[in-house]
C-alpha cells in the first residue's frame, strides 16, 4: 500500500465533496440552475466547466495507455478527433440548438420528431451510458489497486459500490463544482508531469529518442488504417451525440459567452493532448509496457516514476475524483432516463416522487452491477471502450440529429429507421468483429444516413408546423412571418 | 452560407490527412501521418477562433 498516496487520496475526496456541497448550497440548488445561471459566469469558468464535463479523465488515462500500447499515432488519432469536438459542434449545430430552445438530446428528438423517437433515444442513452461506466470502473480499479495495494477485482467492486452510494446520496449537487476543481487539477497535473519528464530527459528530442530506444514501434502506425479513421470519427462527433453538458452550454448561455467558452475549452483540450504526447513518450521510455497486466496502467507507472509521493498522491487523487464525478453523472443520466423519461412520462404519469426516486435508485444499482461485471475482465483498452461508446452514439444519433436540423424533409419514420438501423448495425459489427478495431461507425453511420433519407422520402413529409420550426432553427422567416409582413 | 463553411474546411483537412496517410515518411522517428494529425490540433483551434 502506498501510504502517502492513500492518505492524500482520502483527504482529497472528502475535501472536494465538502467544497462541492459548500458552493452548491451557497450558489444554486441544482445542475440545471448552474448552467442556466451561465450569464453570471465568465467565459473562462464556462470553458473549464465545458472541458471538465466533456473530458473524462479515464479517457485521458486511456489515451496515454493507447499511445504507449499501440504507438503514438493512435494517441494522435484520438486527439485528432477529440480536439475537434468543440469546433465541430460549434460550427454544425450550436446556433440551431440554441434557437430550438431544448436542453438535451432526447428533448430535441421529441420536439423535432415526436414521442416515439424520444423514447428510442432515451433507451439508447441508457445503454450507451451503462457501457460508458466500464472504462470509468476499469480506470478507477487500476488506480485503486495501486494506491490501496489490493487486487484489481476487489478495487473495481469496492469503488463501483462507492460510486453508486455517492450518486444515490444525491451526488448531483457536487458534480459541476467539483468538476471545475478536477478539471484544473488534471490540467495543472499534466503540465507539471510534462515538465518533470522533459527535465529528466533533457528536452523533447532526447525524450522521443529514449522512447524509441525502449519501444522501437513507438512512432509507427501499428493498426489498420480503418482503426484510426474510426477513432477519429467516433470522437469528432462526441460533443454532438453524447448526452453531456455540451448542448446545455449552447442552450442556456448567451450566444457570445457560449461561443467563447467553447473556443477556450478547445484550447484546454489541445493542451491536454500536447501534454499527453510528452507523458506517453515518458511512459514508452520506461520500457515496461509489455510487463504490465493491463497496459492502461502505464499512466499510473509514469506518475509513480517521475513524481514525488506527495505530487503523485495529488495527481492520482485528482484522477480518481474526476472519474468519480464522471461515473456519478452517468449513473444519474441512466436513472433519470429510465425513471423520469420512460416510467413517469409514458408508463405511469401519476407516479409519486418517492416511486420515481426508488425506481431511479434500482436502475442505478442494476447499471453499476452490469458495469462492475464487465469491468472485472475489461474487453479492451480503455481508449477502445470509450471509442465504442462514441461510435455507438454516433451511429444511432448523428444523422437523425444533423438531418433533423438541416433538412426539413427528415421525418419521424426516417429518424426511427436511422436510429435503430445505425444502433443495430453498430452492435452487430462490435460482436462479429469483421473489420479493424473501432472501425464500426465507418460502416454503421452511413447506413443510418441512408436509412434516414430513404425512409423519410418514402413516407409523408413532416407537418407544415414542424417544417416551419426547422426554418426557425436557422432564423429564417416562416410562412406566418411572410404573411404578417405582407398583410 | 459561417459554421457550414468552417465544417467543410475541417472535413476537407481531415480527409486530406486520412487519404494521403504518409506512413512511410518519418520525422524524429515518428511517422508523418502521426505528425499531420498532431498539428491538426492547432488548425482546429484556429478554426474555432475564426468562427468566434
Amino acid at each position: 500500500m502506498q501510504v502517502m498516496e492513500a492518505v492524500i487520496l482520502g483527504v482529497y475526496l472528502i475535501l472536494t465533496t465538502l467544497i462541492g456541497v459548500y458552493f452548491t448550497r451557497r450558489a444554486h440548488s441544482s445542475e440545471s440552475d448552474f448552467w442556466t445561471a451561465g450569464k453570471s459566469i465568465n467565459t473562462f469558468v464556462g470553458a473549464f466547466a465545458l472541458f471538465a464535463a466533456l473530458a473524462s479523465s479515464s479517457s485521458l488515462m486511456g489515451a496515454v495507455g493507447s499511445g504507449v500500447a499501440l504507438g503514438i499515432p493512435f494517441l494522435f488519432a484520438y486527439g485528432f478527433g477529440a480536439v475537434a469536438i468543440l469546433p465541430f459542434t460549434l460550427f454544425l449545430v450550436s446556433g440551431q440548438i440554441r434557437r430550438s430552445g431544448v436542453n438535451t438530446l432526447p428533448e430535441f428528438f421529441k420536439q423535432r420528431y415526436g414521442n416515439a423517437v424520444q423514447l428510442v433515444a432515451v433507451a439508447i442513452v441508457v445503454i450507451g451510458m451503462t457501457f460508458y461506466m466500464v472504462p470509468q470502473l476499469t480506470a478507477s480499479g487500476l488506480i485503486g489497486s495501486y494506491v490501496l495495494g489490493i487486487d484489481y477485482t476487489t478495487a473495481v467492486i469496492v469503488l463501483g459500490i462507492g460510486f453508486t452510494v455517492y450518486a444515490a446520496l444525491g451526488g448531483m449537487w457536487a458534480i459541476t463544482y467539483t468538476d471545475l476543481i478536477q478539471g484544473s487539477v488534471m490540467l495543472i497535473g499534466m503540465l507539471v508531469l510534462s515538465i518533470l519528464i522533459l527535465f529528466q530527459h533533457d528536452g523533447f528530442s532526447p525524450l522521443i529518442q529514449d522512447a524509441l530506444a525502449a519501444s522501437p514501434n513507438f512512432g509507427d502506425v501499428t493498426q489498420p488504417w480503418l482503426s484510426y479513421f474510426g477513432l477519429f470519427l467516433a470522437f469528432l462527433w462526441f460533443g454532438i451525440v453524447s448526452p453531456s453538458a455540451v448542448m446545455r452550454n449552447f442552450a442556456s448561455r448567451d450566444a457570445k459567452t457560449a461561443r467563447r467558452s467553447a473556443m477556450w475549452a478547445c484550447l484546454l483540450y489541445l493542451l491536454i493532448f500536447v501534454f499527453g504526447l510528452i507523458v506517453a513518450a515518458g511512459g514508452a521510455s520506461l520500457g515496461i509496457a509489455d510487463t504490465l497486466d493491463n497496459q492502461d496502467m502505464i499512466f499510473v507507472s509514469v506518475i509513480e516514476n517521475y513524481m514525488s509521493p506527495l505530487l503523485a498522491g495529488i495527481m492520482l487523487a485528482g484522477l480518481l475524483a474526476a472519474i468519480m464525478s464522471s461515473a456519478d453523472a452517468m449513473l444519474l443520466a441512466i436513472s433519470a432516463g429510465v425513471a423520469r423519461d420512460i416510467y413517469k412520462e409514458y408508463l405511469n404519469k401519476e407516479a409519486s416522487e418517492q416511486t420515481v426516486t426508488r425506481i431511479g435508485f434500482t436502475v442505478m444499482i442494476v447499471a453499476s452491477i452490469v458495469g462492475i461485471i464487465i469491468a472485472i475482465n475489461p474487453p479492451q483498452l480503455i481508449a477502445i471502450m470509450v471509442g465504442w461508446v462514441g461510435g455507438f452514439l454516433l451511429s444511432s444519433f448523428g444523422f437523425p440529429l444533423v438531418l433533423g436540423i438541416w433538412w426539413n424533409r427528415a421525418n419521424k419514420a426516417g429518424a426511427l429507421a436511422g436510429m435503430l438501423g445505425g444502433a443495430l448495425t453498430f452492435l452487430i459489427l462490435v460482436i462479429t468483429k469483421p473489420f479493424a478495431l473501432v472501425s464500426e461507425p465507418i460502416i454503421a453511420s452511413p447506413i443510418s444516413l441512408i436509412l434516414v433519407i430513404l425512409v423519410s422520402l418514402m413516407t409523408a413529409p413532416p407537418s407544415a408546423k414542424t417544417q416551419e420550426q426547422v426554418n426557425r432553427y436557422h432564423a429564417e422567416p416562416t410562412d406566418a412571418d411572410t404573411k404578417k409582413s405582407a398583410g | 452560407s459561417p459554421g457550414i463553411i468552417l465544417v467543410a474546411i475541417l472535413l476537407v483537412i481531415s480527409a486530406i490527412v486520412l487519404i494521403w496517410w504518409p506512413t512511410d515518411i518519418y520525422f524524429m522517428g515518428i511517422t508523418l501521418a502521426g505528425w499531420l494529425m498532431f498539428f491538426s490540433y492547432f488548425v482546429w483551434f484556429a478554426l474555432s477562433i475564426i468562427y468566434v
